[in-house]
């Protein structure tokens, strides 16, 4: 499979969406509708993340449109940044695909009392000591153990487990995504292989794109938001991503092995194999749907965990308690996940399941999932960039709910292949050339820092700009990185 | 032979061999060369048997690659040689491999997945050809 350029019709809608018509592919039941600026829209064409969105629309009970964020790139089967809503009622599919392998990957962002110029000193210190304390990379466990019954009760419970067990407190629950749970999980539906992958994995980074970073807030574009969240010019904040682990990557396998038989037993026509559904009304749907709910669960206490240890640190160096450094959580938004949600579907009112493959939730201010502490600003949108240039925070806006089923971006987006971005960095050592910009970081693996080089990325405040002018979430302020811990 | 492929988020491999069972292998190799690229830094201490049932086809490497990375994963276990029999109903394969020390090993990516995207096994010419991309 190689690297080729889109070559079918797209067509502009205005000057920050395109579309790809239903008729350019037999099969497809919807427009493909990708959000993207005139400059960003090169850059996409060059690899096969449009004609992904394209496979998309194929989908049984898809609605309205198959949508991309302006972060799209090729993925395998759905690309990433994609955003498709199915309908149950209409023989609507649940695709595995549509969520990813890492089932409720997402990022969360911390604040705290601190500014730059208290973190200054201890700058090294602070990332040496997350670089020993939160453990990353591959094949590495965490210290956090949890035995069967235990592992269960985290998949049915969320984050509200870890409350109960002293490891989060009410307000980090309230200032988590569906507060850190999904209803529908079914830890039963999990199979033995995924726990075992599983078992020792809560409260650990990962590698890939995966990263703790301090922060510092560097620019705010809205004073009443970035109040209500506790953000001020120069403080100090961590971000947080990372998903489901080897548990997650498991439930996802498991699905698409009991799925391969899906697309006869259903008569569901598909471009890509990796793309296998099922109706959310049969058994293989329910069963995906239970084992994912319990994944997405794992995730959020996984976060929980990491930032649990981030306190820590943070206590280590600074001599004074989490809560003294005002460590609250802001918010945690997966990016991974498929929800059951209501949206208002040519004037009628419709529960769909919605699929963010590589795209954030972004419900407007007044929306009843939105927390009470947002409720009159918006749910917070958290955007990873690139470990050398930025990070974003905005939040949700009504259009979001008029175009994008309550969704916006979840990142810069790879613009170079690991590969290129190896070769790209050969004679070069990528940590030396962020600390000279003022950013330390720590990897366990040098082609992991090369591969994630910030020049691999699209420049994320480009993709925010689009997601801003679309009005599907609003600018509130822009994050710098001053330290770095990957895999 | 085994080398990678340019995928924008994550990475292929691409395998070359004259007969399924150099190709499985090669495939094992490129697999772990990923997640440890030094392979001969890794000794053969521990043996694991693997029996994986299916014809001969890219579902049966995809199962191959999915076991092994299973394997890796619940017991921190390292393979580097891989001596694998390919047959009509399925393979048998004796690989080989230690445990993680960190002391010794110096480790590059976690794969999450074996992906059916894009995934084939084809014979070319005389040889066997076969791509798979993971998911990093």
């Amino acid at each position: 499979m190689a690297k080729e350029t889109y070559r079918g019709p797209l067509e502009r809608i205005n000057d920050f969406s395109w579309r790809i018509p239903k008729h350019y592919r037999p099969g497809m039941h919807v427009d493909g509708i990708v959000y993207a600026d005139d400059a960003l829209i090169e850059s996409i064409r060059h690899d096969q993340a449009l004609e992904q969105v394209a496979n998309v629309a194929f989908l049984p009970g898809i609605q309205v449109a198959s949508l991309a964020m302006p972060d799209i790139h090729w993925g395998y089967g759905f690309c990433i940044g994609g955003v498709c809503a199915t309908d149950p009622d209409e023989g609507g599919v649940i695709s595995p695909g549509g969520v990813g392998y890492d089932i409720n990957c997402g990022v969360r962002l911390v604040r705290s009392n601190l500014f730059r110029r208290d973190v200054d000193p201890v700058q090294t210190a602070l990332v040496e000591e997350l670089y020993r304390q939160v453990p990353t990379g591959t094949g590495r466990g965490g210290k956090y153990h949890f035995n069967p019954s235990e592992l269960r009760r985290l998949m049915e419970e969320g984050v509200g487990y870890l409350l109960r067990r002293g490891l989060a407190v009410e307000s980090d629950l309230e200032h988590t995504e569906a507060r850190g749970r999904l209803p529908h999980a079914e830890p039963d539906q999990v199979s033995d292989r995924a726990l075992a992958r599983g078992h020792d994995q809560c409260g650990t980074l990962g590698s890939g794109n995966h990263f703790l970073e301090v922060q510092v807030v560097d620019q705010i574009f809205d004073e009443q938001a970035a109040r209500t969240m506790g953000l001020e010019k120069d403080m100090v904040c961590v971000m947080i991503h990372s998903g489901s682990r080897g548990l997650g990557y498991q439930v996802c396998d498991d699905a698409l092995k009991s799925l391969r038989g899906s697309p006869e037993k259903y008569g569901i026509d598909l471009p890509d194999r990796q793309l296998v559904c099922a109706p959310v009304d049969s058994p293989e749907g329910r069963h995906y749907i239970g084992a994912m709910g319990a994944a997405a669960n794992f995730a959020w206490c996984n976060r929980q965990l990491l930032m649990w240890q981030a306190r820590e640190c943070f206590e280590t160096i600074f001599g004074r308690t989490w809560q003294e450094l005002g460590m609250n959580l802001i918010y945690d938004v997966a990016h991974n996940i498929a929800k059951f949600e209501e949206h208002t579907i040519d004037g009628r009112r419709k529960r769909v399941w919605v699929h963010r493959k590589g795209a954030t939730r972004a419900f407007p201010p007044g929306h009843p999932e939105t927390p009470a502490a947002y409720q009159q600003i918006g749910q917070p949108v958290i955007i990873p960039g690139d470990m050398g240039r930025a990070s974003w925070v905005l939040v949700g806006q009504p259009g979001s709910m008029l175009q994008t089923f309550g969704s916006a971006c979840h990142g810069a987006g790879r613009v170079m292949s690991r590969t290129a971005a190896v070769k790209h960095a050969k004679g070069r050592r990528i940590d030396q050339e962020l600390a000279a910009a003022g950013i330390i970081a720590r990897a366990r693996s040098w082609k992991g820092l090369a591969e994630e080089q910030p020049t691999a990325y699209k420049d994320v405040d480009l993709v925010v700009d689009v997601v801003h002018k679309a009005q599907l979430a609003k600018k509130v302020a822009r994050l710098c990185p001053i330290g770095v811990i990957k895999g | 032979m085994y080398e990678t492929f340019e995928h924008t988020a994550d990475l292929g491999l691409r395998i070359r061999a004259a007969s399924l069972d150099e190709l499985f292998a090669d495939a094992a190799r490129g697999l772990f060369s990923l997640i440890v690229p030094d392979l001969g830094s890794v000794r053969s201490v521990e043996q694991v048997l693997l029996d994986i049932p299916g014809e001969p086809s890219e579902m049966l490497l995809f199962d191959w690659l999915n076991e092994l990375l299973y394997t890796y994963e619940t017991r921190h276990l390292l393979l580097a040689e891989f001596n694998v029999q390919v047959g009509p109903q399925g393979l048998t394969a004796t690989v080989s491999g230690e445990p993680i020390d960190r002391q010794r090993h110096q480790l590059d990516h976690e794969v999450k997945a074996i992906t059916y995207h894009g995934l084939k096994l084809d014979r070319q010419g005389a040889d066997w050809l076969a791509e798979v991309i993971v998911d990093i």
